[in-house]
Formats: C-alpha cells, structure tokens, sequence
C-alpha cells in the first residue's frame, strides 16, 4: 500500500502544475510553485520517517531524550535537505514578488498574458 | 588544495562589494576586477593540475573519514573535479573576467552598480560551484545560486519594462525547471539513500529501477529547459537580449553551458552511462539537438533586433552540442562515441568565447549608436571599424570558417554523425546554411551605406576594446591550433569523463 504522506505530496504536486498551466495572474502562479516546491518538500521529509516492523520510529538527535536501542530513528538528512531547500524557495519568492511588483508598474496589470511585449 | 579557494574567493568578493563600494567607485571597481582575476588564477591552477596530473581531485567538506579510521564511506559533501569540470570551470572563469572588466564601462551609467557586481560575481560562484560538485543535492544548491542571480541581472534595469518582462518569463520557466531537477533529486534519494554522484552510479549499478529512470526522465527535462533545448526555448530568447550585454554574454556563453549542457553530462555520464540502456537516452538527446539546431538557426535569419539574433544563435549552437553528446551517448565506447563527445566538449568552450565576443560587439554598438535594430545600423563599420573587426571575427568563427575555432568543433561534430549517421550529417550542415545567412544578413547591415542613426557613434573606450581585443586573440590562437588542443585537452577530457570506475573510486575506495 502506498502510503498516505506520498499521494498527498504527489497531489500537490499536481495541483501546482494544473494552476502553473491554467491561471494568468502573476500572484497565483507564484503560489502555484510555491505549492510544487511544498509538495516536493513533504515527499522528501516522508522519505526519512519510515515504518519498520511495525514500530514508530523516534526523535533522531535530542539532547536530553535517550533513544530506545533499536528503535529506528527518523533521518536527519531529509530534513536538512528541507530546510536548504525552503530557504532557497524563500529567496525564488521575494524575487518574484518583487519583479511582480514591477511589472504591475509597468504594465498596469498581473496578467501573465498581458506581458507579450517581446515578439519574433 | 586550491580546489575551495574557487568557492571562496568569489563568495567572499560578492559579500563584501557593498562594504568596499562604501570607499569609493574606484575601490568597487578594482574590487570586482581583482577578484574575478583571481578567481581566473585559481581556475587556471586547478585546471594545469588536472590537466598535468590527469587525476579526479576529491575534496571533502567536513571530516573525511566521518564513520572513524579506514571507513570510506560517502555520506559527506564533497567536490569531485575531472578534466571536463575543470575545463569548463576555466572557461567560466575567463569569460567572467573578462565580463567583469566590459562591465567596469558599459555599465558606467547605470545606479546601484554595487550590486550588480554582487550579483555577477554571485552568478559566477553559482556556475563554478556546478562544475565541480559531486553531490546531487549541492549541485541543486548552486544551480539555484546561478539561476536567482541571473533571474536577479536579467531584470537589473527596472526602470525599463523589457527587463522585467524577459525576467519574469526567465524566472517562472527557471523555477519550473528547478523543481522537476529536486523532484528528480528527491526521487533518486528515496530510492537508493544516497546524494554522492559516485556512490549513486553503484546503487544504480547494482538495481536498476523504474524510480531511477523517472529521475534520469525528470533531471534531464530540466536540464533541457534550463540548456534551451527547442521545445523550451522561448524564455532564452526573451531573457538572453533583454538582460545589459556583459550579462548576456555570460548567459549565452556560460550559464546555459555549466547549468544545462555540463550537468546533462555529467549526470548521464558519471550516474548513469553503464547501468542502463544508455543508447535510448542517447537518441532522445539526438531528437532534441537536431530539432534544436534547425529551429535555432532558423529563426534566427528572420530577427531584425541583432541581440535577439545572437540569442537565436546560441539556441542553434547549443542543437550542436547537444548532437554530439547524443552521439557520445548513443555510441557509447566506440570511438565514433569519442570523437562525438570531443567535438561537443570542444564546441562549448569555442562557442562561450565567440557567442560572449558576439554580445560584447553588440552591447559596444547598443552602447555608441544608442540602439540594437538592424533595420537602424546601416553602415555602422565606417564609424566603429574595430568593434565591426570584432564582429567579423566572431561571425566567422561561429559559422566555422577555417583559420578560426569554430571550424575545428564543428569538424569535429559534422564527422561524427556523418560516421554514425549520414542523415545527422544532412540535419547539421542545413542547420550551418541557415546561421551563416542569419550572419551575412548582419554583416550586409555593418558595411551598409551609413545611416543617421550611427552619425554619432564612435569606437567605445579601453575598458570594452580590451575584453573584445582578448577573446579575438583565443579565437585565433585556438584556432591555429586546432588539432593539438583536441588531442592534448579535449581527447584526455573525453577519456577522464567516460571513466566512471574511476569517477567512482576515487571516492568510494576500494578497485
């Protein structure tokens, strides 16, 4: 069975493509990657939190919080990998809001079809 | 070990350029101009060392036997540099200096300059940190460095609404591309719970699986997207023009190279080339360099704006290198294979000379006579006759004409396909007929009857002749040479890239 966490990123996924193809104005389709990206991101961080024989696996690294010896643990690497990540989307969406903005000064409106100015 | 000194000098110069814009212009300018020398210096380093060597250099962030004594197991960061990433690192870096220099000029005019050079010396760490990375998810980190600072340059000039048009397109196609390569990364993880390319190639190896494929699938469509390939290609076409020519050259000539075209490479060569059936993937990169190379080409002959012509070209050049890594990979281990791969890995570092050479000449005629529209420059040679030198040598050199060194890479390409393939050799010659009319048609426009839009137009200064001056010297030294850089640094690159036992080991251990 596959488990809940993967189709609901796979969903996201989806959703993000559909609105990235389908709508006009600017300020969705920012949301529209921000959506993708955050689909990618839970199926990272589901990666590292696996079920083995049953038992919930813990807290990797916890000061103060002794893990049971052989238990499995959550991976760290995923949620580092995460985190890199969601500050790299960060700076993508300050990046585009700002240009967003200027194009509003520009051309009046955030019609991504509006924005067809360069031609041949 | 000079290897992290490629990282940190361009990082420490980026940071520091608002504090050392606070002592002056002068100091800036010096700043941003010393640094990008001694990033070329540590560039060229690495590269003899390579070259001199032919040994991978491995350097490890962080411990280096992190499991304790005598366990070499990957589960660090760490950079792995062949021939092919140091080559290309060298090109980034001489274009970038020189880029850097053009700039100290052509951008006099312009506000907010301290961050432009922030920016561009960003891009360039971006770009160098591709090339000599062996881990998938630091690749992602600097591909993402590269891209938000070329989004970043492309929209440097907000007051105009080109700028931002062509930035806005750049970055929503960017940012899609960027997320099908972390899927593709993320998939690749969850599969074999690993990022180190070397160690990733033997779990592959060992079990090749449907989620492997996917993720080569997805890594390569980005890769596409962020290389131009046609389908894909007309966010290049907004972006590469739009964007200050110093910037242009470094996108057509760099950026679409070290972020699309080397980690297309790489991936499918380091990770990929023996655990799968590589001739299908091959032959997919065929479709798309074929389509690419007629498409580009084509459309270029009908441009009336010049930079948008040289960004058409550039799609058409990159049809070129794409053909010959198709056949590298459809061919794998032949030396057809070979002289294919060559010839592509030569092609990219001759056509990130001539297409920044091309930009540079065009952003000096934008500069002077004030606009880029062909239909307007008639008879610019009379009053600007070294930057219509400069051109002349450039077109000649991207049509492949003989004493330049363009011809021997495109030799080189046009060889190998007609060996494997005589209908490629057909699709690839058609491609060269459409970019040497697009060509002439500029070349009619530059020795024209003189217009009134160029009455005022005059050589541009020191600070823009010499960069030009420079990349006119490589292309002629190179070509001159032809045959014996092709065998003493491109055959070796070909020979350390289709190594992957020892791509391999030198991180894993073990033989």
């Amino acid at each position: 069975m596959i488990p809940l966490q993967f189709i609901t990123a796979f969903l996201m996924l989806f959703m993000g493509f559909y609105a990235f193809l389908y709508k006009r104005n600017l300020l969705k389709l920012i949301l529209a990657l921000d959506v993708i990206d955050s689909g990618i991101h839970l199926l990272l961080i589901s990666f590292g939190y696996r079920l083995e024989d049953g038992t919930l696996p813990t807290a990797p690294i916890y000061t103060g919080y002794e893990t049971l010896k052989g238990t499995p643990m959550v991976g760290p690497i995923p949620q580092a990998l995460v985190l890199t990540s969601i500050v790299i989307g960060v700076c993508v969406l300050a990046l585009a809001t700002a240009l967003t903005i200027n194009a509003y000064r520009h051309y009046g409106s955030l019609d991504i079809n509006k924005l067809r100015r360069l031609r041949g | 070990m000079m290897l992290p000194f490629l990282i940190i000098i361009p990082l420490l110069g980026a940071f520091s350029m608002p504090i050392m814009s606070l002592l002056g212009e002068k100091a800036r300018n010096a700043w941003a101009i010393l640094v990008s020398a001694l990033t070329l210096g540590v560039a060229s380093k690495v590269f003899y060392d390579v070259w001199s060597t032919r040994q991978l250099v491995v350097y490890t962030l962080g411990a280096n036997t992190p499991l304790g004594k005598g366990v070499n197991f990957p589960i660090r960061i760490l950079w792995e540099v062949d021939l092919f990433g140091a080559l290309i690192a060298l090109t980034i870096a001489f274009v970038g200096f020189l880029a850097v220099l053009y700039s100290i000029e052509y951008m006099k005019h312009d506000t907010g300059l301290d961050k432009y050079y922030t920016l561009i010396l960003t891009l360039e760490l971006g770009m160098l940190g591709i090339v000599i990375t062996g881990d998938l998810f630091n690749f992602y980190v600097f591909l993402e460095i590269m891209s938000i600072a070329s989004y970043a340059l492309v929209a440097f000039r907000n007051d105009t609404w080109e700028g931002i048009e062509a930035g806005i397109k750049y970055m929503f196609v960017g940012s899609l591309a960027s997320s099908f390569i972390l899927l593709g990364i993320a998939l690749l993880y969850g599969q074999y719970g690993t990022l180190t390319m070397s160690y990733l190639a033997v779990k592959i190896a060992q079990n090749p699986t449907l989620v492997g494929r996917v993720a080569l699938g997805l890594l390569m469509g980005g890769l596409l997207f962020k290389s131009g390939a046609v389908p894909v290609h007309m966010w290049l076409s907004d972006a590469h023009p739009a964007a200050p020519s110093s910037i242009s050259a470094m996108l057509s000539g760099l950026v679409i190279k070290a972020g699309g075209i080397y980690a297309l490479t790489r991936i499918a060569f380091s990770i990929y080339a023996t655990s799968i059936n590589i001739k299908t993937v091959g032959w997919l990169v065929i479709f798309f360099g074929c389509l690419t190379l007629i498409v580009g080409n084509a459309m270029a002959v009908v441009q009336t704006d010049m930079k948008r012509l040289f960004a058409f070209s550039s799609v058409g050049q990159i049809g070129y290198i794409l053909l010959g890594i198709g056949i590298g990979l459809a061919a794998y281990g032949t030396k057809i294979g070979d002289i294919a791969l060559a010839g592509a890995i030569y092609h990219t570092v001759n056509h990130a000379l001539m297409k920044a050479l091309l930009f540079l000449t065009a952003g000096a005629v934008l500069h002077e006579a004030g606009t880029k529209n062909l239909n307007e420059l008639s008879g610019i040679a009379k009053k600007m006759p070294f930057t219509s030198f400069a051109f002349l040598v450039g077109a000649a050199a991207i049509v492949g004409l003989p004493p330049l060194n363009g011809f021997a890479s495109k030799w080189l390409i046009y060889e190998s396909s007609a060996l494997y393939n005589p209908f490629l050799a057909a699709i690839a010659v058609a491609g060269t007929a459409f970019c040497t009319a697009a060509y002439i048609r500029v070349i009619f426009t530059f020795f024209g009857a003189p217009s009134e839009a160029v009455e005022n137009a005059k050589e541009p200064g020191k600070a823009m002749i010499v960069p030009m001056l420079v990349l006119i010297t490589a292309i002629i030294i190179m070509g001159l040479l032809p045959w014996q850089i092709n065998d003493r640094i491109m055959l070796p690159t070909v020979d350390m890239l289709k190594d992957q036992l020892h791509y391999v080991i030198a991180v894993v251990g073990g033989a």
